[in-house]
Protein backbone atom coordinates (compact mmCIF):
# COMPACT_ATOMS: atom_id res chain seq x y z
CA UNK A 1 0.00 0.00 0.00
CA UNK A 2 2.52 2.39 0.93
CA UNK A 3 4.99 1.33 -1.80
CA UNK A 4 1.25 2.62 -4.52
CA UNK A 5 1.09 6.11 -2.30
CA UNK A 6 4.63 6.84 -2.65
CA UNK A 7 4.89 6.06 -6.54
CA UNK A 8 1.93 8.31 -6.98
CA UNK A 9 3.35 11.37 -4.83
CA UNK A 10 7.30 10.49 -6.49
CA UNK A 11 5.73 10.47 -10.09
CA UNK A 12 3.40 13.90 -9.23
CA UNK A 13 6.74 15.30 -8.34
CA UNK A 14 8.84 14.51 -11.04
CA UNK A 15 6.22 14.52 -14.49
CA UNK A 16 6.30 18.24 -13.40
CA UNK A 17 9.93 19.27 -12.60
CA UNK A 18 11.74 21.11 -14.66
CA UNK A 19 14.06 18.36 -15.99
CA UNK A 20 11.69 16.24 -16.99
CA UNK A 21 9.61 18.50 -18.90
CA UNK A 22 13.14 19.17 -20.54
CA UNK A 23 13.51 15.24 -21.34
CA UNK A 24 9.60 15.00 -22.22
CA UNK A 25 10.58 17.41 -24.94
CA UNK A 26 14.65 17.46 -25.86
CA UNK A 27 15.09 14.09 -26.21
CA UNK A 28 12.34 13.54 -29.67
CA UNK A 29 14.28 16.96 -30.60
CA UNK A 30 17.21 15.03 -30.49
CA UNK A 31 16.50 12.90 -32.24
CA UNK A 32 15.12 14.96 -34.92
CA UNK A 33 18.47 16.90 -34.62
CA UNK A 34 20.86 13.52 -34.91
CA UNK A 35 19.39 12.31 -37.93
CA UNK A 36 19.40 16.17 -39.33
CA UNK A 37 23.16 15.77 -38.62
CA UNK A 38 23.46 12.34 -40.03
CA UNK A 39 21.04 10.85 -41.77
CA UNK A 40 22.36 8.27 -43.37
CA UNK A 41 23.08 5.64 -40.59
CA UNK A 42 24.28 2.70 -42.64
CA UNK A 43 22.28 -0.53 -42.04
CA UNK A 44 21.82 0.32 -38.67
CA UNK A 45 18.18 1.48 -38.39
CA UNK A 46 17.71 4.80 -37.38
CA UNK A 47 15.59 4.20 -34.60
CA UNK A 48 18.08 1.45 -33.30
CA UNK A 49 20.76 4.68 -33.38
CA UNK A 50 18.03 6.93 -32.07
CA UNK A 51 17.46 4.27 -29.26
CA UNK A 52 20.90 4.05 -28.15
CA UNK A 53 21.56 7.88 -28.23
CA UNK A 54 18.56 8.49 -26.31
CA UNK A 55 18.97 5.82 -23.88
CA UNK A 56 22.48 6.81 -23.32
CA UNK A 57 21.78 10.58 -22.70
CA UNK A 58 18.59 9.98 -21.17
CA UNK A 59 19.27 7.35 -19.18
CA UNK A 60 22.64 9.65 -17.70
CA UNK A 61 19.59 12.89 -17.10
CA UNK A 62 18.00 10.30 -14.92
CA UNK A 63 20.30 9.06 -12.80
CA UNK A 64 21.94 11.85 -12.26
CA UNK A 65 18.59 13.31 -11.11
CA UNK A 66 17.67 10.50 -8.96
CA UNK A 67 21.42 10.17 -7.55
CA UNK A 68 21.79 14.21 -6.56
CA UNK A 69 17.93 13.96 -5.27
CA UNK A 70 18.14 11.45 -3.14
CA UNK A 71 21.82 12.43 -2.15
CA UNK A 72 20.20 16.34 -1.06
CA UNK A 73 17.27 14.44 0.70
CA UNK A 74 18.88 12.32 3.00
CA UNK A 75 21.61 14.95 3.56
CA UNK A 76 18.25 17.76 4.46
CA UNK A 77 16.78 14.27 6.47
CA UNK A 78 13.76 14.37 4.29
CA UNK A 79 13.12 10.87 4.68
CA UNK A 80 12.74 10.95 8.80
CA UNK A 81 9.35 12.15 8.39
CA UNK A 82 8.34 8.80 6.18
CA UNK A 83 10.03 6.33 8.08
CA UNK A 84 8.20 6.96 11.42
CA UNK A 85 5.69 6.45 9.68
CA UNK A 86 4.21 2.97 8.86
CA UNK A 87 6.34 2.98 5.58
CA UNK A 88 9.08 0.20 4.52
CA UNK A 89 12.21 2.01 3.95
CA UNK A 90 12.80 -0.19 0.71
CA UNK A 91 9.34 1.06 -0.84
CA UNK A 92 11.02 4.85 -0.79
CA UNK A 93 13.44 3.95 -3.27
CA UNK A 94 11.33 1.44 -5.31
CA UNK A 95 8.91 4.08 -5.57
CA UNK A 96 11.24 6.45 -6.78
CA UNK A 97 12.66 4.40 -9.26
CA UNK A 98 9.67 3.35 -10.79
CA UNK A 99 8.38 7.27 -11.06
CA UNK A 100 11.71 8.13 -12.83
CA UNK A 101 12.13 5.06 -14.92
CA UNK A 102 8.02 5.75 -15.91
CA UNK A 103 8.34 9.14 -17.13
CA UNK A 104 12.25 8.81 -18.73
CA UNK A 105 10.77 6.03 -20.97
CA UNK A 106 7.68 7.58 -22.30
CA UNK A 107 10.20 10.34 -23.00
CA UNK A 108 12.44 7.63 -24.30
CA UNK A 109 9.04 6.38 -26.40
CA UNK A 110 8.68 9.40 -27.86
CA UNK A 111 12.14 9.71 -29.24
CA UNK A 112 11.85 6.54 -30.75
CA UNK A 113 8.61 7.38 -32.14
CA UNK A 114 10.21 9.76 -34.34
CA UNK A 115 13.13 7.76 -35.37
CA UNK A 116 10.65 5.18 -35.99
CA UNK A 117 8.63 8.20 -38.24
CA UNK A 118 11.64 8.20 -39.77
CA UNK A 119 12.87 4.66 -40.63
CA UNK A 120 9.10 4.53 -42.39
CA UNK A 121 9.10 7.69 -44.37
CA UNK A 122 12.67 6.70 -45.68
CA UNK A 123 12.13 3.35 -46.44
CA UNK A 124 9.96 0.95 -48.95
CA UNK A 125 9.43 -1.29 -46.24
CA UNK A 126 5.55 -2.05 -44.84
CA UNK A 127 4.82 -1.23 -41.61
CA UNK A 128 5.11 -4.25 -40.11
CA UNK A 129 8.45 -5.08 -41.17
CA UNK A 130 9.56 -1.65 -39.86
CA UNK A 131 7.92 -2.42 -36.49
CA UNK A 132 10.19 -4.87 -36.47
CA UNK A 133 12.97 -3.43 -37.45
CA UNK A 134 12.73 -0.64 -34.52
CA UNK A 135 11.78 -3.14 -31.90
CA UNK A 136 15.31 -3.74 -30.99
CA UNK A 137 15.82 0.14 -30.09
CA UNK A 138 12.32 -0.21 -27.90
CA UNK A 139 13.99 -3.18 -25.83
CA UNK A 140 17.88 -1.20 -25.84
CA UNK A 141 15.87 1.66 -24.37
CA UNK A 142 13.97 -0.30 -21.93
CA UNK A 143 17.44 -2.35 -20.51
CA UNK A 144 19.54 0.88 -20.24
CA UNK A 145 16.71 3.20 -18.79
CA UNK A 146 16.42 0.47 -16.38
CA UNK A 147 20.06 0.06 -15.44
CA UNK A 148 20.77 3.88 -15.56
CA UNK A 149 17.66 4.43 -12.76
CA UNK A 150 18.53 1.63 -10.29
CA UNK A 151 22.48 2.64 -10.91
CA UNK A 152 21.15 6.63 -9.96
CA UNK A 153 19.31 5.06 -6.64
CA UNK A 154 22.59 3.21 -5.58
CA UNK A 155 25.01 5.93 -6.36
CA UNK A 156 21.95 8.17 -4.39
CA UNK A 157 22.02 6.11 -1.24
CA UNK A 158 25.86 5.71 -0.52
CA UNK A 159 27.05 8.61 -2.22
CA UNK A 160 28.69 11.01 0.59
CA UNK A 161 28.18 13.98 -1.32
CA UNK A 162 26.76 15.94 -4.44
CA UNK A 163 29.61 15.91 -6.15
CA UNK A 164 30.88 12.23 -5.92
CA UNK A 165 27.45 11.07 -7.18
CA UNK A 166 27.71 13.39 -10.07
CA UNK A 167 31.14 11.59 -11.12
CA UNK A 168 29.98 8.31 -10.10
CA UNK A 169 26.92 8.28 -12.06
CA UNK A 170 29.09 10.39 -14.96
CA UNK A 171 31.49 7.29 -14.59
CA UNK A 172 29.13 4.64 -13.61
CA UNK A 173 26.22 4.37 -14.34
CA UNK A 174 26.21 5.48 -17.94
CA UNK A 175 29.08 2.73 -18.89
CA UNK A 176 27.07 0.23 -17.05
CA UNK A 177 23.60 0.83 -19.05
CA UNK A 178 26.00 0.20 -21.70
CA UNK A 179 26.26 -3.55 -20.76
CA UNK A 180 22.82 -3.96 -23.05
CA UNK A 181 23.89 -2.98 -26.52
CA UNK A 182 26.85 -5.73 -25.43
CA UNK A 183 24.47 -8.29 -27.74
CA UNK A 184 23.86 -6.37 -30.28
CA UNK A 185 27.44 -5.16 -31.02
CA UNK A 186 28.12 -8.83 -30.91
CA UNK A 187 25.98 -10.02 -33.61
CA UNK A 188 23.41 -11.77 -31.22
CA UNK A 189 19.85 -12.46 -33.54
CA UNK A 190 17.91 -12.23 -30.22
CA UNK A 191 15.82 -8.67 -30.10
CA UNK A 192 14.97 -9.10 -27.03
CA UNK A 193 18.44 -10.51 -25.54
CA UNK A 194 18.98 -6.96 -24.24
CA UNK A 195 16.58 -7.50 -21.86
CA UNK A 196 18.48 -10.21 -19.90
CA UNK A 197 21.66 -7.89 -18.44
CA UNK A 198 18.75 -5.67 -18.19
CA UNK A 199 16.73 -6.94 -15.93
CA UNK A 200 20.02 -8.82 -13.79
CA UNK A 201 21.65 -5.80 -13.46
CA UNK A 202 18.58 -3.66 -12.55
CA UNK A 203 17.77 -6.29 -9.84
CA UNK A 204 21.18 -6.71 -8.76
CA UNK A 205 21.40 -3.02 -8.35
CA UNK A 206 18.00 -2.18 -6.61
CA UNK A 207 18.74 -4.86 -4.39
CA UNK A 208 21.86 -3.39 -3.20
CA UNK A 209 20.49 -0.07 -2.86
CA UNK A 210 17.42 -1.12 -0.93
CA UNK A 211 20.01 -3.45 1.41
CA UNK A 212 22.46 -0.26 2.00
CA UNK A 213 19.33 2.38 2.84
CA UNK A 214 17.43 -0.11 5.20
CA UNK A 215 20.98 -0.48 7.54
CA UNK A 216 22.03 3.38 6.79
CA UNK A 217 21.65 5.52 10.13
CA UNK A 218 19.45 8.35 8.46
CA UNK B 1 12.41 -8.29 33.16
CA UNK B 2 10.73 -4.78 33.36
CA UNK B 3 13.00 -2.08 35.28
CA UNK B 4 11.15 -1.46 38.51
CA UNK B 5 11.83 2.25 37.89
CA UNK B 6 9.33 2.25 35.06
CA UNK B 7 7.07 -0.70 36.74
CA UNK B 8 3.27 0.76 37.48
CA UNK B 9 3.24 4.51 35.87
CA UNK B 10 1.60 4.12 32.57
CA UNK B 11 3.82 5.19 30.50
CA UNK B 12 2.99 5.64 26.90
CA UNK B 13 6.90 5.43 26.05
CA UNK B 14 9.92 4.09 28.10
CA UNK B 15 13.35 3.42 27.25
CA UNK B 16 15.18 0.85 29.75
CA UNK B 17 18.72 1.38 29.91
CA UNK B 18 19.25 2.57 26.90
CA UNK B 19 22.92 3.16 25.79
CA UNK B 20 24.38 4.43 22.02
CA UNK B 21 27.41 4.60 20.82
CA UNK B 22 28.67 6.15 17.33
CA UNK B 23 31.75 4.12 16.98
CA UNK B 24 33.79 5.06 19.97
CA UNK B 25 31.79 8.19 20.60
CA UNK B 26 29.06 7.21 23.79
CA UNK B 27 26.20 9.63 23.01
CA UNK B 28 23.83 8.23 26.10
CA UNK B 29 25.01 5.78 28.73
CA UNK B 30 22.54 3.76 30.72
CA UNK B 31 18.92 5.77 29.89
CA UNK B 32 15.83 4.91 32.12
CA UNK B 33 13.39 7.13 31.35
CA UNK B 34 9.40 7.03 31.13
CA UNK B 35 6.85 9.31 29.64
CA UNK B 36 3.43 9.31 31.18
CA UNK B 37 0.25 9.18 29.37
CA UNK B 38 -1.41 12.88 28.90
CA UNK B 39 1.90 14.53 30.38
CA UNK B 40 4.37 17.65 28.68
CA UNK B 41 7.55 16.15 29.20
CA UNK B 42 10.62 18.32 28.59
CA UNK B 43 13.69 16.88 27.59
CA UNK B 44 16.66 19.45 28.26
CA UNK B 45 20.44 19.44 28.22
CA UNK B 46 23.49 20.86 26.47
CA UNK B 47 24.47 20.64 23.18
CA UNK B 48 25.73 17.62 22.44
CA UNK B 49 24.40 16.04 25.64
CA UNK B 50 22.12 13.38 23.51
CA UNK B 51 18.88 15.00 23.15
CA UNK B 52 18.65 14.20 19.64
CA UNK B 53 19.97 10.33 19.82
CA UNK B 54 17.62 9.72 22.21
CA UNK B 55 14.58 11.10 20.61
CA UNK B 56 15.71 9.57 17.50
CA UNK B 57 15.75 5.85 18.84
CA UNK B 58 12.26 6.83 21.05
CA UNK B 59 10.94 7.57 17.59
CA UNK B 60 12.65 4.88 15.62
CA UNK B 61 14.92 6.77 13.51
CA UNK B 62 17.95 4.81 15.51
CA UNK B 63 17.38 1.37 15.43
CA UNK B 64 21.18 -0.53 16.85
CA UNK B 65 21.26 0.38 20.31
CA UNK B 66 21.44 -1.63 23.71
CA UNK B 67 18.73 -1.70 26.24
CA UNK B 68 15.15 -1.45 25.26
CA UNK B 69 12.51 0.65 24.06
CA UNK B 70 8.69 0.58 24.37
CA UNK B 71 6.22 3.25 22.65
CA UNK B 72 2.36 3.25 22.27
CA UNK B 73 -0.56 2.65 24.68
CA UNK B 74 -0.28 -1.38 24.07
CA UNK B 75 3.98 -0.95 23.91
CA UNK B 76 4.46 -2.54 20.56
CA UNK B 77 6.67 -1.44 18.14
CA UNK B 78 3.62 -1.91 15.27
CA UNK B 79 1.20 0.36 16.91
CA UNK B 80 4.31 3.34 16.64
CA UNK B 81 3.15 4.57 13.28
CA UNK B 82 -0.22 5.78 14.55
CA UNK B 83 0.54 6.43 17.98
CA UNK B 84 3.41 8.38 16.77
CA UNK B 85 4.05 12.19 15.33
CA UNK B 86 7.41 13.33 15.42
CA UNK B 87 8.67 17.21 14.38
CA UNK B 88 12.65 17.39 14.25
CA UNK B 89 14.63 20.07 15.15
CA UNK B 90 14.16 21.93 11.00
CA UNK B 91 11.47 19.60 8.90
CA UNK B 92 12.43 18.76 5.60
CA UNK B 93 10.18 18.45 2.68
CA UNK B 94 10.85 17.76 -0.86
CA UNK B 95 10.87 20.87 -2.36
CA UNK B 96 8.80 20.71 -5.41
CA UNK B 97 5.56 20.15 -2.73
CA UNK B 98 3.15 22.40 -1.78
CA UNK B 99 1.94 22.12 1.82
CA UNK B 100 -1.10 20.58 0.92
CA UNK B 101 0.55 17.87 -0.99
CA UNK B 102 3.15 17.03 1.94
CA UNK B 103 0.11 16.72 4.35
CA UNK B 104 -1.81 14.58 2.05
CA UNK B 105 1.19 12.44 1.57
CA UNK B 106 1.67 12.06 4.77
CA UNK B 107 -1.98 11.40 6.00
CA UNK B 108 -1.84 8.68 3.57
CA UNK B 109 1.07 6.98 4.96
CA UNK B 110 -0.33 7.54 8.79
CA UNK B 111 -3.32 5.65 7.28
CA UNK B 112 -5.95 8.59 7.21
CA UNK B 113 -8.75 8.48 4.69
CA UNK B 114 -8.65 10.97 1.95
CA UNK B 115 -11.84 12.61 3.31
CA UNK B 116 -10.48 12.81 6.79
CA UNK B 117 -6.93 14.46 5.91
CA UNK B 118 -8.89 17.17 4.05
CA UNK B 119 -10.70 17.98 7.24
CA UNK B 120 -8.20 17.94 9.00
CA UNK B 121 -5.79 19.47 7.15
CA UNK B 122 -8.04 22.95 7.02
CA UNK B 123 -8.61 22.24 11.11
CA UNK B 124 -4.37 21.66 11.60
CA UNK B 125 -3.38 24.86 9.26
CA UNK B 126 -5.84 27.07 11.00
CA UNK B 127 -4.52 26.19 14.46
CA UNK B 128 -0.93 26.70 13.64
CA UNK B 129 -1.88 30.30 11.55
CA UNK B 130 -0.91 29.11 8.49
CA UNK B 131 -4.23 28.59 6.25
CA UNK B 132 -3.03 30.86 3.68
CA UNK B 133 0.14 28.42 2.89
CA UNK B 134 -1.97 25.41 2.08
CA UNK B 135 -1.63 26.06 -2.14
CA UNK B 136 1.79 27.04 -1.43
CA UNK B 137 5.38 25.54 -2.26
CA UNK B 138 7.30 24.71 0.52
CA UNK B 139 10.24 26.01 -0.96
CA UNK B 140 8.85 29.19 -1.05
CA UNK B 141 8.34 29.54 2.58
CA UNK B 142 9.84 30.96 5.11
CA UNK B 143 11.92 28.77 7.66
CA UNK B 144 9.46 29.48 10.73
CA UNK B 145 6.93 28.58 8.39
CA UNK B 146 7.88 25.42 7.27
CA UNK B 147 8.60 24.57 10.77
CA UNK B 148 4.95 25.11 11.30
CA UNK B 149 4.09 23.09 8.30
CA UNK B 150 6.50 20.26 10.19
CA UNK B 151 4.12 20.83 13.67
CA UNK B 152 1.09 20.19 10.98
CA UNK B 153 2.37 17.00 9.62
CA UNK B 154 2.77 15.92 13.21
CA UNK B 155 -0.57 16.65 14.63
CA UNK B 156 -2.58 16.01 11.08
CA UNK B 157 -3.26 12.42 12.49
CA UNK B 158 -4.18 13.12 16.17
CA UNK B 159 -1.29 10.97 17.50
CA UNK B 160 -1.34 9.97 21.05
CA UNK B 161 2.53 10.47 21.70
CA UNK B 162 4.16 13.57 20.13
CA UNK B 163 7.50 13.85 20.23
CA UNK B 164 9.12 17.01 19.25
CA UNK B 165 12.89 17.83 18.89
CA UNK B 166 13.68 21.42 19.67
CA UNK B 167 10.05 22.39 18.38
CA UNK B 168 10.79 26.44 19.10
CA UNK B 169 14.57 26.63 17.99
CA UNK B 170 13.85 28.90 15.03
CA UNK B 171 10.76 30.58 15.89
CA UNK B 172 9.58 33.79 16.80
CA UNK B 173 8.60 35.18 20.06
CA UNK B 174 4.86 35.30 18.37
CA UNK B 175 5.29 31.72 17.37
CA UNK B 176 6.98 30.52 20.24
CA UNK B 177 3.69 32.12 22.04
CA UNK B 178 1.64 29.69 19.45
CA UNK B 179 3.54 26.91 19.47
CA UNK B 180 2.98 27.21 23.67
CA UNK B 181 -0.61 27.32 23.38
CA UNK B 182 -0.99 24.65 20.88
CA UNK B 183 1.11 22.35 23.19
CA UNK B 184 -1.37 23.03 26.20
CA UNK B 185 -4.64 22.70 23.93
CA UNK B 186 -3.06 19.40 22.51
CA UNK B 187 -1.81 18.07 25.97
CA UNK B 188 -5.65 19.16 27.31
CA UNK B 189 -7.03 16.79 24.49
CA UNK B 190 -5.06 14.11 25.51
CA UNK B 191 -2.01 14.06 23.60
CA UNK B 192 1.25 13.38 25.06
CA UNK B 193 4.03 15.35 24.68
CA UNK B 194 8.06 14.99 25.08
CA UNK B 195 10.04 18.22 23.68
CA UNK B 196 13.80 18.95 23.70
CA UNK B 197 14.45 22.54 24.15
CA UNK B 198 17.36 24.92 25.00
CA UNK B 199 14.75 27.25 26.05
CA UNK B 200 14.69 26.65 29.44
CA UNK B 201 11.77 29.49 30.19
CA UNK B 202 9.19 27.84 27.18
CA UNK B 203 10.13 24.04 29.51
CA UNK B 204 9.44 25.86 32.57
CA UNK B 205 6.17 27.43 31.23
CA UNK B 206 4.91 24.75 29.35
CA UNK B 207 6.43 21.10 30.79
CA UNK B 208 4.59 19.02 33.94
CA UNK B 209 7.86 17.00 34.39
CA UNK B 210 11.32 17.88 33.10
CA UNK B 211 14.30 15.49 31.92
CA UNK B 212 17.90 17.16 32.56
CA UNK B 213 20.16 15.32 30.42
CA UNK B 214 24.05 16.07 30.08
CA UNK B 215 27.10 14.27 29.03
CA UNK B 216 24.74 11.05 27.26
CA UNK B 217 23.55 10.29 31.20
CA UNK B 218 20.08 11.20 32.76
CA UNK B 219 20.89 13.64 35.95
CA UNK B 220 17.51 14.03 36.28
CA UNK B 221 13.68 12.88 35.52
CA UNK B 222 10.53 14.73 37.59
CA UNK B 223 9.00 17.46 38.39
CA UNK B 224 10.92 20.84 38.99
CA UNK B 225 9.29 20.74 42.59
CA UNK B 226 11.21 17.09 43.15
CA UNK B 227 14.23 18.84 41.11
CA UNK B 228 14.67 21.30 43.90
CA UNK B 229 13.88 18.89 46.86
CA UNK B 230 16.79 16.53 45.06
CA UNK B 231 19.43 19.32 44.82
CA UNK B 232 18.39 20.66 48.67
CA UNK B 233 18.01 23.88 47.42
CA UNK B 234 18.14 26.22 50.35
CA UNK B 235 14.81 27.72 51.22
CA UNK B 236 15.13 31.91 51.75
CA UNK B 237 12.63 34.30 52.40
CA UNK B 238 13.65 38.05 50.65
CA UNK B 239 11.44 40.49 52.67
CA UNK B 240 11.83 44.61 52.66
CA UNK B 241 10.49 46.62 55.07
CA UNK B 242 9.09 50.08 54.43
CA UNK B 243 9.29 50.72 57.94
CA UNK B 244 11.92 49.02 60.30
CA UNK B 245 11.44 48.62 63.72
CA UNK B 246 14.72 46.83 63.99
CA UNK B 247 13.66 44.01 65.70
CA UNK B 248 13.88 41.31 62.64
CA UNK B 249 16.44 40.10 64.22
CA UNK B 250 15.01 38.70 67.42
CA UNK B 251 12.49 36.57 64.80
CA UNK B 252 15.47 33.89 64.21
CA UNK B 253 13.47 32.21 67.45
CA UNK B 254 10.28 31.61 64.61
CA UNK B 255 10.40 27.98 64.49
CA UNK B 256 11.48 26.81 60.95
CA UNK B 257 13.93 29.92 60.53
CA UNK B 258 17.78 29.13 60.64
CA UNK B 259 19.31 32.37 60.19
CA UNK B 260 18.25 36.11 59.26
CA UNK B 261 20.68 38.12 57.38
CA UNK B 262 20.42 41.81 56.53
CA UNK B 263 21.39 42.68 52.82
CA UNK B 264 20.76 46.56 53.14
CA UNK B 265 18.98 49.36 55.03
CA UNK B 266 15.37 47.73 54.90
CA UNK B 267 15.89 44.41 53.13
CA UNK B 268 16.74 40.93 54.45
CA UNK B 269 17.05 37.36 53.97
CA UNK B 270 15.29 35.34 56.10
CA UNK B 271 17.16 31.58 55.81
CA UNK B 272 14.83 29.02 56.51
CA UNK B 273 15.73 24.99 57.75
CA UNK B 274 15.21 22.26 54.94
CA UNK B 275 12.21 20.95 56.95
CA UNK B 276 10.58 24.42 57.00
CA UNK B 277 7.48 24.60 55.14
CA UNK B 278 7.92 28.46 53.58
CA UNK B 279 4.24 29.47 53.37
CA UNK B 280 3.56 28.64 57.26
CA UNK B 281 6.93 30.97 57.62
CA UNK B 282 5.95 33.56 55.27
CA UNK B 283 2.62 33.84 57.24
CA UNK B 284 4.46 33.88 60.95
CA UNK B 285 6.82 36.42 59.40
CA UNK B 286 4.00 38.78 58.35
CA UNK B 287 2.31 38.23 61.82
CA UNK B 288 5.26 38.60 63.75
CA UNK B 289 6.43 41.43 61.48
CA UNK B 290 3.22 43.52 61.99
CA UNK B 291 2.27 43.00 65.44
CA UNK B 292 6.74 44.31 65.83
CA UNK B 293 5.80 47.49 64.21
CA UNK B 294 7.12 46.88 61.38
CA UNK B 295 5.49 48.08 57.84
CA UNK B 296 6.29 45.40 54.88
CA UNK B 297 6.97 46.93 51.13
CA UNK B 298 7.10 43.40 50.05
CA UNK B 299 8.05 39.44 51.08
CA UNK B 300 9.21 37.11 48.38
CA UNK B 301 10.05 33.55 49.08
CA UNK B 302 13.51 32.82 46.58
CA UNK B 303 12.95 30.08 44.33
CA UNK B 304 15.49 28.94 42.16
CA UNK B 305 14.16 28.67 38.04
CA UNK B 306 14.84 26.22 35.90
CA UNK B 307 17.92 27.77 34.94
CA UNK B 308 19.45 27.99 37.93
CA UNK B 309 18.22 24.25 38.26
CA UNK B 310 19.80 23.23 35.12
CA UNK B 311 22.64 25.08 35.19
CA UNK B 312 23.54 23.23 38.45
CA UNK B 313 22.77 19.90 37.12
CA UNK B 314 24.85 20.53 34.53
CA UNK B 315 27.76 21.81 36.37
CA UNK B 316 27.52 18.35 38.16
CA UNK B 317 27.84 16.28 35.55
CA UNK B 318 30.41 17.66 34.01
CA UNK B 319 32.63 17.61 37.23
CA UNK B 320 31.66 14.12 37.57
Amino acid sequence: MSLAILFMDELNGFYRSKVMLFLWAGLPVLAVFLYLMSPDTGSVPFSSFTAILVGSIGGVISAAMLAVGIINERERHVYDLFVIRPVKRRNIMLAKFLAVYVCIMIAGSIALLLGFGIDYLNSDLPLDEVVSLSLPGFIIIVAMMAISCSAGVLIGVFSPSVLVGVILVMYGANQLSAIVILPVLTASTDDYFPLLPGVAVTAALLFLAVLIFEKKQL
Amino acid sequence: MQNPELAGHGYIASLDRVTKSYGNLRAITDITLGVRKGEIFGYIGPNGAGKTTTIKILVGLIKDYDGAMAIGSNGTASSRGRALGYLPQYAAFQEWRTVSQALTTFGKLSGMSTLSIKQRMSEVLELLGIPETKNRKIAQLSGGTIQKVGMAQAILHEPEFLVLDEPMAGLDPASRYQFKNVFRQLSREGTTILFSSHILSDVQDIASRIGIISRGRLMHAGTLDELKERLKIPKNIDVMLSKDSGRLKELERIKGVQSIERVEQGRYVVHLTSEADIDIAVDTLIRNLVDGGSKIRFINPVSLDLEDLYMRFVNQGEST
